[in-house]
């Protein structure tokens, strides 16, 4: 095959350019990693919570830190909007020195144990006293965490200590490994002051697809994916990333189409030598698109191995937020190969127009 | 009913428009048989690779009809005529166009790659074409290491690559010396008489142009002698 004789003898420049778009793959994959790793921290927690929606203060503007809700609101969303069952939950952010000097901010949810809103462990026990805490697999990591160490969390200038009941697998909350604690603790360490005073949740997390109501005095109920999409930050960033990724995959479609189309202008001599002793332009094209498959093709999986290696190695054991699905993966390689095709696609007509009696004036 | 295997009725070609048209070549006539080899003459300019490349099907004549085994060529649409130049026609360029990444084999057996061929049959022919130019010494070289001499002959070889009818070569002894020349001369002239094919050689080289069964001169675009018998021209030329 004259194709893939040709990307033998002449190595080093498809080498080259195959080195180009492996790179170039790679950086769209990790963008994709990174854009995966930011929505996961952004807030799994929230969207493996076992509930439908959530009901929010009507002035906090579906922020779960401006969220404040009173008792009588509480009770008024249960009444109200209808759902099947609810639930109140308080967010607030927290320092925790689990060892000495060492700190780090975790998402302090508030939730009433034994309640459907609390999470199932995968080691240890659920919530059966105030004091006691559920742990994020996120934060064991972090922290080096295990069920039965004491975790002190600040209230008021104070601190309280909490005994890890058990560890979940939900994932982050707001950008922040998710501890759990009763909604007593959360609002002890939430609210400092006289305790008649204490809002008595964030948010009410609330069961059932549809309700009778979704806005009543003083709140407002969206649903799960609802608050996710405005959790801040959230849009910006996923529209930041993505932009990113069509950037890599244009550039790679450019680096693709611009090489070949510059051998095909090389080549313009050949080509209708080629032309003139008996190849069709569809022969000849064909070649030219089978060598940009190859190029793309084994540069897509480059990046591929790399990305792997990248992640048993060092991501591994790092907490920064790339993370790959073998789906998105895939998904990249296989856009790059798109990419490459239609960027080489514009010499296809360059290749059909070369007339062959140009064999006639070469010496 | 005639034995010609080309014939050409009024054929003509010219580039350009108004004060710039040239005629190339104007109003040929002319028939060549099967198994006869012509080598065709005449001063730079006058049109003779013209001609050539109008019989290969590399250009369309202005007016006139190209007859190759009863087929207009003329009349063909972009696939025929590809595959015309395919099958039919095996061409030798003025420059020797090799494929400069492929070995010299590689370069013969680029024509099975055009489709319509038994390819197991080319390895045969190859193999067979190398050894009657003397080229099996360099078969596996890349052509761009290749001489200039030996170029010529793979590019000999690859024109009878895959039988064609009509042969045409454009100045094919201009770099080897004339002992190498009349050896690939007559390699053709071989090829020609046994396998009944026909061949229009252009050539400046006498010596060559004696060896072919008849000789045609190009004055300025026209045929200027069509059936003399070589001695005959060169007598003429001597006077
Ligand atoms: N594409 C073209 N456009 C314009 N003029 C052309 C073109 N091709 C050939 N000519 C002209 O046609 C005439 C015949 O050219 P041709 O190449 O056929 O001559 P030739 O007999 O092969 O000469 P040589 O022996 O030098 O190879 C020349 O005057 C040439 O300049
Ligand atoms: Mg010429």
């Amino acid at each position: 095959m004259l194709a893939i004789r040709e990307m033998r003898r002449r190595k080093l420049q498809f080498a080259l350019v195959t080195g180009v778009v492996a790179l170039v793959s790679f950086l769209i994959i990790m963008v994709t990693g990174l854009g995966l790793g930011l929505y996961q921290r952004a807030g799994t927690a929230l969207l493996s919570l076992n509930g439908d929606q959530l009901a929010y203060a009507d002035n906090a503007n579906l922020s779960l830190i401006r969220s404040r809700l009173t008792e009588a609101q509480v009770r008024d969303i249960e009444a109200k909007s209808g759902a099947d069952d609810a639930t109140p939950l308080g967010y607030i952010a927290a320092v925790i020195e689990y060892a000495p000097g060492r700190r780090d901010t975790a998402a302090v949810v508030g939730l009433v144990p034994g309640s459907f809103a609390e999470p199932r462990t995968i080691e240890g026990r659920a919530l059966s006293s105030p004091d006691q805490i559920l742990v994020d697999r996120s934060w064991a990591r972090l922290a080096g965490t295990r069920v039965g160490d004491v975790l002190p969390l600040p209230v008021g200038f104070d601190r309280r200590n909490f005994t890890v009941a058990g560890i979940v697998d939900q994932g982050y909350f707001f950008f922040q490994p998710a501890v759990y604690v009763s909604l007593e603790a959360w609002q002890a360490i939430a609210y400092q002051g006289d305790a008649s005073q204490r809002p008595a949740a964030s948010v009410v997390l609330l069961k059932g697809k549809t309700l009778d109501a979704s806005r009543g005095s003083g709140w407002e109920a969206v649903t799960k994916r609802t608050a996710f999409d405005n959790i801040e930050g959230v849009q910006a960033q996923q529209s930041t990333v993505n932009a990113l990724r069509y950037m890599g995959l244009l550039i790679g479609a450019m680096v693709i189409g611009v090489f070949f189309y510059v051998i095909t202008l090389q080549k313009v001599s050949l080509l209708g030598i080629l032309k003139a002793i008996g190849a069709s332009g569809f022969y000849l094209v064909t070649q030219g698109l089978l060598q940009v498959a190859v190029v793309s093709a084994v540069g897509a999986l480059l990046a591929v191995g790399l990305a792997v290696l990248l992640q048993t190695t060092v991501l591994a054991s790092s907490s920064v937020p790339i993370a790959f699905t073998t789906s998105a993966v895939l998904t990249t390689a296989l856009s790059v190969l798109v990419a490459g095709m239609i960027g080489a696609g514009l010499s296809v007509r360059q290749v059909a127009a070369i007339d062959p009696i140009i064999a006639m004036q070469q010496q | 009913m005639t034995d010609a295997i080309l014939e050409l009725r009024g054929v003509s070609k010219s580039f350009g428009e108004g004060d710039r048209r040239v005629d190339a070549v104007r109003d040929v006539t002319l028939d060549i048989d099967r198994g006869e080899m012509v080598s065709l003459v005449g001063p730079s300019g006058s049109g003779k690779s013209t001609l050539l490349a109008m019989v290969g099907g590399l250009l369309q004549p202005t007016a006139g009809a190209i007859v190759v085994d009863g087929e207009d060529i003329t009349r063909h649409g972009k696939g025929a005529r590809t595959r015309y130049r395919r099958d039919r026609v095996g061409f030798v360029f003025q420059g020797s166009n090799m494929v400069p990444f492929l070995t010299a084999r590689e370069n013969l057996l680029i024509v099975g790659e055009f489709g319509g061929v038994d390819r197991g049959a080319l390895r045969h022919r190859a193999d067979e074409l190398l050894e009657e130019l003397g080229l099996a010494r360099v078969r596996d070289q890349v052509s761009s290491q290749l001489s200039g001499g030996e170029r010529q002959r793979v590019a000999i070889a690859r024109a009878l690559m895959r039988d064609p009818v009509l042969i045409l070569v454009d100045e094919p002894t201009a770099s080897l010396n004339s002992e190498l020349g009349s050896r690939v001369v007559d390699a053709l002239k071989e090829e020609i008489h046994g396998r009944s094919k026909a061949c229009i050689m252009v050539t400046h080289d006498e010596r060559m142009a004696e060896r072919a069964d008849r000789l045609i001169e190009f004055r300025d675009g026209r045929l200027h002698s069509a059936d003399a018998r070589p001695e005959t021209v060169r007598s003429s030329e001597a006077r």
